[in-house]
């Protein structure tokens, strides 16, 4: 049986805006084993890409903890922060963006090995470097390349190899394939797998792309407007969605197939604002089942059957 | 998403050379005529200035008084003319040159070393850091820079070190500024946050990340700025409160030459026209590279 | 005998950069009758926007021109039509929306003078007779009335599509060519958004054009569908023949690409190499160098269409022979 590698207690990060206190993560929790990929889902402004900030303290969280193998990440100096950061590395949406466009293929993938002194000497870390290219399949021939010259596939890779520079055990992924072609997301997708597999690396998978969400994860939690309502193994969640909106967000997925037209639930209304919210459950105005009870308190996650849990009053199992 | 970058088919390059982005941006500026004639003017000067000793001597041709050949036109022996006291007015424009680019030069590093190093806390670090430096800047920035340098030379006495001092620090607020606005266009960039997911240390990211690529609107405007520099030695002098005579500076030229306009204009002629071609020469360059830098301009 | 209300006839459209020549659009022929939606799918670089902004005439030229081909929109010669002609097509035959609703209104301009605006353009109304039309499309497309005044930054994304849904109906457009209109949108969303747009080409007997790289959302609006590989159009057919007789090598990796949500562990089969490099095509087909069937031919020349009934058709050697060759089964 896997070692939880990861535990988020009761995760909050909210912001100060002129208009009030932003809720972007609101009493988050779930654990990770060793080895294994939890899919984050949900649509824009759920937080699910403020929760793998967090999680990486790359931004500060505003109550809770996130402990990784035993130590809570939000405690410790940042000198000790920067040791873990030698494990715990995130690989960014945008290919573009995340690649500082006047360093060169290898200077990206060389700069944590140089920064953290994990290797002196010259000649050493260029053969690492090299290493790392041919593990995330980036030909050698790019080395002198800027990643304005290449595609977002190969500029995905850079990134990959990047955050397994170091002693990488545990990888953020933010959208990683979101900004690919389709063609090209297969590849990433199946170099994720494989990486997985050789080197035992535990992944967040932040998407809001189920379809891949479903191919790539073990366990899936679903988020909306900064809470959980959601989480069971991906298998079940497909099979047996309990939760309004998880149900709607599969429904909505367009399948590529003339087979099993799925009815789709179409939710009423827009998203609602996570400033200042009421505690009332979040998804109560768009839901077509909500009573009172979902209009005046707010619901807790609760485990509905083993290893899936659900944040609804009306629906339990 | 879609992205529209263009596919590199590296099976015909064999060994990709490492293509410097400066190569690129000299390519780019190569296509302005204007950035070209600026960038011929400006050398010349430079020329003007590295050389000058060959061209003439400091004491015996620029400086020393030769009453006989006062007031003459421009000849062959005196290519601009002799002034009121007989020196030759092309070897003191080409000595003026030292001073106006070595304080231009010297001032303007002044204000970016103070001034961008205050920008660049400023932008990275927001919040209340941001609020004080900005609001303390924002009083000298009040006071124009003539009127700043002039208190200043006033208060320190002129001479080309105060004049360098005056200048830079009246500059300091704008450098602060261009600065912080490069750094703040910036650093919200998803490859400042990774450079800290790799455990980089603030002033390494700012060194390393963060400046180099903001430079450009820092470089346009520096060099800009080293033309008005010019301007500012060429006016402080010009009323008596920048380099004295005799030592040759295009302002003071003026100033001196200013009685004479009528009958003898070649003495203020031609320090005017150093003055204007070479604050000139710079303004085309700094658009050039304003429009080189440009990576929307494709 | 239906309308055809546009008629593109090999069309190549290329590009002069500094670079190189582009050959963006290959021989190009789509058409399409009244009242039906043909699915554009590409991937980026395929050309599928390069021919949506031609049947507009807004591909900008230079460095782009027009090699050859004609484009027949409601009986009109887009290509040789004059600017002022075009003003008059735009947004009255032929309507356009793009992918970014985040940045196609203008942000300083009320949503119902926007669409307001296209209604005085194109039809003698004044001025309020033109805003209470532009009401009607704004209820039509789910937006409250009471919203009217305010400004695109109040909207949220899917709201900011639908005005821009708005606009280009305002007019009853006999064709409205869709860019990717729901790739920025959530997948909620994304389904409020195509449900409205399947009710409003019934509803006004719209043709459609929906140029998309997403698959599943072709099943949901389109009747044909047209994959489009390096500017040329490698498989045409109905919906049917797409999905259940699929054809080409590239569709077929297409939908290997992408994971199966009913088999989640099938392991995916991406298509090797990269979208061919436009300013160097391959002499014979463009996809012979990702091809998993590639054979010496492929290589040296390019595949002619080979039509498997009146509306389907592909561009591939291996069926040049022996029209009943099938691909390796996959399962839908």
């Amino acid at each position: 049986m896997s070692e939880i590698i990861l535990e988020v207690k009761q995760l909050k990060k909210y912001f100060d805006t002129p208009k009030g206190q932003l809720h972007a993560v609101d009493d988050i929790n779930f654990s990770i084993e060793k080895g294994k990929t939890l899919g984050l889902v949900g649509e824009s402004g759920c937080g699910k890409s403020t929760t793998g900030r967090v999680i990486l303290r790359l931004l500060e969280a505003t109550d809770g903890e996130v402990i990784y193998k035993g130590r809570n990440v939000h405690e410790i100096s940042n000198k000790e922060m920067r040791e873990l950061r030698k494990e715990m590395q995130i690989i960014f949406q945008d290919p573009f963006s995340s690649l500082d466009p006047r360093m060169t293929v290898s200077e990206i993938i060389e700069e944590p090995i140089k920064l953290n002194k994990i290797i002196v000497n010259k000649e050493e870390r260029f053969k690492r470097v090299l290493e790392l290219m041919d593990l995330v399949g980036l030909s050698r021939r790019l080395i002198n390349v800027y990643p304005h010259e290449l595609d977002g596939g190969r500029r995905q890779r850079i990134g990959i190899a990047r955050a397994l520079s170091l002693n990488t055990e545990f990888i953020v992924c933010d959208e990683p394939v979101s900004a690919l072609d389709v063609s090209i997301q297969a590849q990433i997708l199946n170099l994720l797998d494989e990486l997985q597999e050789k080197l035992g690396l535990t992944f967040i998978f932040i998407t809001h792309d189920l379809s891949v969400v479903n191919h790539f994860s073990d366990d899936i939690a679903v988020m909306y407007l900064g809470k959980l309502v959601e989480k069971a193994s991906a298998e079940e969640l497909f099979d047996n969605p309990i939760h309004p909106y998880t149900k709607a967000l599969l429904s909505a997925i367009p399948r590529p197939t003339l087979d099993r037209k799925v009815e789709k639930i179409i939710l009423k209304g827009e998203i609602t604002s996570p400033i200042n919210p009421k505690k009332v459950c979040r998804f109560a105005d768009r839901c077509n089942y909500a009573e009172d009870i979902c209009r005046n308190t707010e619901p807790h996650l609760e485990e509905v059957s083993p290893n899936h849990f659900v944040s609804c009053h009306i629906f339990k199992e | 998403m879609a992205e529209k970058i263009k596919t590199v088919n590296l099976k015909n390059k064999n060994e990709v050379a490492k293509r410097s982005l400066m190569a690129d941006t000299w390519r780019r500026l190569k296509k302005s005529k204007t950035a070209i004639l600026g960038l011929m003017l400006i050398v010349m000067f430079l020329c003007m200035a590295i050389f000058a000793p060959l061209i003439g001597d400091y004491n015996e041709d620029a400086l020393k008084m030769n009453i006989i050949e006062r007031l003459q036109g421009p000849s062959l022996d005196h290519w601009f003319g002799t002034d009121e006291f007989g020196r030759d007015i092309f070897i003191r424009i080409v000595y003026g040159t030292r001073i106006s680019l070595f304080v231009g030069l010297i001032s303007v590093s002044i204000a970016l070393s103070i001034g961008g190093f205050f920008g660049a806390i400023a932008g990275y670090y927001g919040g209340q850091i941001d609020h004080v430096i900005m609001r303390i800047l924002d009083v000298i920035l009040a006071i124009p820079v003539i009127l700043l340098a002039i208190t200043i030379v006033a208060a320190l006495g002129p001479s080309m070190l105060n004049l360098m001092i005056a200048i830079g620090v009246a500059n300091i607020p704008g450098f602060a500024r261009v600065v912080r606005a490069a750094v703040l266009s910036v650093k919200d960039e998803e490859f400042i946050e990774a450079a800290k997911a790799i455990g980089a240390k603030d002033h390494i990211i700012i060194l390393k990340h963060v400046l180099p690529n903001s430079m450009a609107p820092i470089i346009v405007y520096a060099t800009l700025k080293v033309a008005t520099a010019i301007m500012a030695t060429a006016s402080l002098s010009f009323i008596g409160l920048g380099v004295q005579p005799p030592t040759p500076e295009w302002g003071s030229m003026l100033s001196s030459g200013r009685a004479y306009i009528r009958d003898q204009m070649h003495i203020v002629l031609f320090p005017g026209l150093a003055i204007v071609l070479s604050v000139l020469s710079l303004n085309l360059i700094g658009d050039g590279l304003r429009d080189a830098l440009d990576p929307k301009l494709k | 005998m239906k309308d055809i209300i546009l008629d593109i006839k090999d069309l190549n459209i290329h590009f002069f950069t500094e670079d190189g020549i582009v050959e963006a659009v290959n021989g190009l022929n789509i058409n399409i009758k009244k009242g039906e939606t043909l699915g554009l799918v590409g991937e980026t670089g395929a050309g599928k926007t390069t021919t949506a902004l031609s049947v507009l005439d807004l591909v900008p030229m230079p460095p782009g021109r027009v090699m050859s081909g004609e484009i027949t929109l409601d009986g009109i010669d887009i290509i040789n039509a004059s600017e002022k002609e075009m003003e008059k097509i735009r947004g009255k035959i032929v309507s356009m929306i793009f992918q970014d609703p985040m940045t196609a209104l203008n942000p300083v301009i009320k949503v119902i003078d926007q669409i307001s605006e296209a209604i005085i353009i194109h039809q003698d109304l004044n001025k309020e007779k033109a805003e209470e039309k532009a009401i009607e499309m704004l209820e039509l497309v789910g937006i409250p009335r009471d919203r009217r005044n305010e400004y695109p930054h109040q909207f949220s994304g899917g709201m900011k599509q639908r005005v821009i849904i708005a606009i280009a109906l305002s007019c009853s457009p006999k064709l409205l060519i869709a860019d990717e209109p729901t790739t920025a949108l959530d997948v909620t969303i994304q389904a409020q958004v195509l449900k409205l747009m399947k009710e409003l080409k019934d509803k006004f007997e719209m043709s459609m054009i929906m140029i998309t790289h997403d698959l599943g959302v072709v099943v949901e609006v389109c009747d044909y569908v047209a994959i489009m590989y390096a500017g040329r159009i490698v498989e045409q057919g109905s919906l049917e023949d797409i999905f259940r007789r699929t054809k080409h090598p590239y569709t077929e990796g297409l939908f290997n690409s992408i994971p199966n949500i009913d088999n989640r562990k099938e392991k995916l089969k991406p298509i090797k190499g990269l979208m061919s490099d436009p300013y160097d095509l391959p002499k014979g087909c463009n996809f012979c160098d990702r091809c998993d069937y590639v054979m010496r031919i492929c290589e040296e020349v390019a595949p002619e269409k080979i039509f498997f009934s009146d509306e389907h058709f592909v561009e591939c050697h291996l069926y040049s022979k022996d029209q009943s060759y099938n691909l390796s089964d996959h399962d839908l």
